[in-house]
């Protein structure tokens, strides 16, 4: 009886010991297969008409000592058929990864995200927005980093070193939304360049259905300022150096989830030199580059989603989605800010085997009188297979920095197939 | 003989010798089935779900949950992993039950590398597309529910308890539920759910159960029938693991970015 036991212990400390040191692989692949309808000739570039795009995405995952430490690779390669600043590659993650017992350690290229809002997502700082990859701001790109978290009672602590700037991808001339700008070369406050360290930290707790962070950067901004040059008269991506205070509130309460974010921010050049009836921030001068003075600004999305359960008697849930945007800075803001604007949005989840989903936002700028419409839809058609509708109808007024989108309204499917 | 006497005589204080009233025996029957579950410190399993349409046409998925028992007055924790369909893969939540308070739930969404916090008022919606329900798959606290016991019953053989009881939750989506348990090892067999117009709305069956170091119940097979729509999940247990050794570690928010 007691060898019986015997036994059966030893059967389970081995079964333990191979169950926890067990390293895991994971190699994974997804190709997209994009198409895009433009309905109108472009303002400025290509004609009406279909788009095709394909990009490829890889994962490479390796873990060792119990899973406490792992490497990922995550490589990406798009291919554009009209746009050859979208045909573009990236590493977007080649992270190593250690987790002690209350901090985590990081070191690489990696990604970050921050906020809580829909409409904007003004905190997130720390990566790169690759811009052609969608308009929405919420594709980055990888950003060189060393990490350390800090997992404690009193909350979480983040800490980074940003050893390197990325610049912002910009759509080419060839390409649609691109307002048919020209970009001439780039230029940076710091005389390091994109060499010049950033450091950032973020803390963030809760106190049951009460979330919130604090967090700091200091660093070269990842919004450029756009500029123009007297001499080729095209547009000159600036890239300040910034000190960046951001404020991220979310509060559950029943049906309720209410929003806040909002950023403190100084070193941005004001769009105040009059330059060809237009206001510039920058103007690349025979003599020189011309930058206007900054003044510290503040800006915020605050807001609400509330949710209805089992709407109509049906699986659905129903969520319905308002956000007031605002920017300190006004008229003087830079391009792709929200300086008074609205968004109101019902998001829907069919909770279906495929777990459909579908979001349509109305953003409605109450000065200027004008909006754009989005739809952002997704189902799955098998395992390895799923599909997204994003649809965008840009009516910008002429003041709005927009304008030159007005003709850019389209309807993309991506196929998304998973090997 | 003197022993089977003991035996049985402890076994109904468990059961409800103390108790006096349906309430009270309802409540006992359910204290006793979680002092069972007791002391496994850590589990976990990897499952296939399979949802069922009206029509028998299958969509299966893959997932593995993880376990952490919680400590005196604290609820479990556990951690949800989704492996397949691919578009899910890497999705996870994490879910911390407590027994007076509503439970706080986050998911991950690796694309886009945000952990969103979810609302316990979605506690009623479909979990996954399936026909479980939110509270149905989180920990089942005994503090979360009112208890009555209704009568015995005898089926397949094995003489059951059969308990009702009530969630305190005003958003859960059920006004009753009815569970079988058996004598034996209080393993819970079968639930009635009765929906907010207390009309029968599903049915959940465990099956095969499977027992391990030489405590632990576990069903290796669970059905969940709805009768109003004609839809079913099935979930499939692998071989569940005990005392992995897990720590709060694995069950942090920070944890869910880093799940695999």
């Amino acid at each position: 009886m007691s060898m019986c036991v015997g036994k059966s212990a030893i059967a389970m400390v081995l079964l333990v010991t191979t169950s926890v040191t067990q390293a895991r692989t994971d190699v994974l692949g997804q190709v997209d297969y994009e198409l895009t309808a433009y309905a109108e000739d472009a303002t400025y570039g290509p004609d009406a008409g279909l788009k095709n795009s394909v990009a490829l995405r890889g994962e490479v995952y390796q873990d060792w000592d119990d899973g406490y430490q792992s490497i990922t690779f995550k490589p990406f390669y798009r291919w554009d058929e009209n746009d050859e600043e979208r045909t573009h590659g990236d590493i977007r993650e080649l992270i190593w990864h250690k987790v002690g017992l209350g901090y985590e350690l990081k070191a690489g290229i990696g990604k970050v995200f921050w906020g809580v809002t829909e409409s904007a997502h003004l905190v997130d700082i720390i990566n790169q927005t690759d811009l052609v990859e969608s308009i929405d701001g919420e594709q980055k790109l990888g950003q060189p980093m060393i990490q350390l978290l800090l997992e404690r009672d009193w909350g979480n602590l983040d800490l980074f070193v940003l050893p390197y700037q990325r610049e912002r991808t910009l759509p080419g001339q060839d390409g649609r939304l691109s307002g048919g700008l020209a970009y001439d070369d780039t230029q940076y406050e710091s005389d390091q360049e994109q060499s010049h360290v950033a450091v950032a930290g973020r803390y963030y707790t809760y106190i049951d259905q009460l979330e919130y962070a604090f967090s700091v950067f200091h660093g070269t901004s990842r919004e450029p300022v756009l500029g123009v040059s007297q001499l080729s008269g095209n547009v000159v991506p600036y890239y300040p150096l910034i000190n960046q205070l951001g404020l991220e509130v979310q509060y559950l309460d029943e049906g309720w989830a209410w929003k806040l974010e909002s950023i403190y921010r100084d070193g941005m050049p004001e769009y105040s030199i009059e330059q060809f009836g237009q206001r510039l921030a920058v103007l690349q001068t025979p003599s020189g580059l011309q930058v206007a003075d900054d003044e510290a600004y503040w800006s915020s999305v605050a807001g609400f989603e509330y949710t209805q359960v089992g709407v109509f008697d049906s699986r659905i849930d129903l969520g319905w989605v308002a956000e007031h945007l605002y920017d300190s800075r006004q008229a003087k803001a830079s391009l792709s800010a929200f300086e008074h604007d609205v968004l109101l949005g019902t998001r829907w989840s069919f909770n279906d085997a495929e777990e459909s989903t579908l979001l349509v936002g109305m953003l409605y700028d109450y000065e200027y009188q004008d909006y754009g419409l989005s739809l952002e839809g997704s189902t799955r058609l098998d395992n390895r297979l799923s599909v997204d509708v994003e649809a965008r109808v840009f009516a910008p007024s002429s003041q709005n920095p927009q304008f030159g989108l007005r003709d850019d309204d389209f309807i993309e499917i991506t196929l998304q197939y998973y090997f | 003989m003197k022993t089977v006497l003991l035996l049985t005589l402890s076994f109904f204080m468990a059961a409800g010798a103390l108790a006096h009233t349906p309430q009270e025996k309802g409540l006992a029957i359910a204290e006793e089935a979680d002092k069972r579950g007791e002391g496994y410190q850590d589990s976990q399993v990897k499952l296939r779900m399979v949802l069922i349409d009206n029509n028998g046409d299958e969509s299966p998925r893959q997932m593995r949950v993880k376990t952490l028992e919680g400590a005196a007055e604290e609820g479990d924790k556990s951690l949800m992993i989704f492996d397949t369909p691919r578009d899910q893969k890497g999705v996870a939540m994490l879910t911390y039950t407590h027994k007076a308070k509503p439970d706080d739930q986050w998911l991950y969404l690796p694309a886009l590398k945000r952990v969103k916090k979810i609302s316990s008022r979605n506690k009623s919606g479909p979990f996954v597309g399936s026909e479980f329900a939110f509270e149905d798959i989180s920990s089942q606290e005994v503090e979360k529910y009112d208890y009555k016991y209704l009568r015995d019953e005898t089926v397949d053989g094995k003489k059951m308890f059969v308990v009702e009881r009530d969630p305190k939750d005003k958003y859960s989506g059920y006004t009753r539920q009815v569970a079988w348990i058996d004598q034996e090892e209080y393993r819970v067999w079968k639930i009635d759910f009765y929906d907010r117009k207390n009309d029968l709305l599903k049915t959940l069956e465990n099956k095969d159960f499977k027992q391990y170091l030489d405590q632990y119940w576990r069903p290796s097979l669970s059905v969940m029938q709805n009768h109003q729509t004609g839809k079913a999940t099935r979930l499939e247990y692998e071989a569940y693991e005990f005392k992995v050794g897990l720590d709060e570690r694995a069950f942090t928010k920070n944890s869910l970015k880093r799940a695999r």
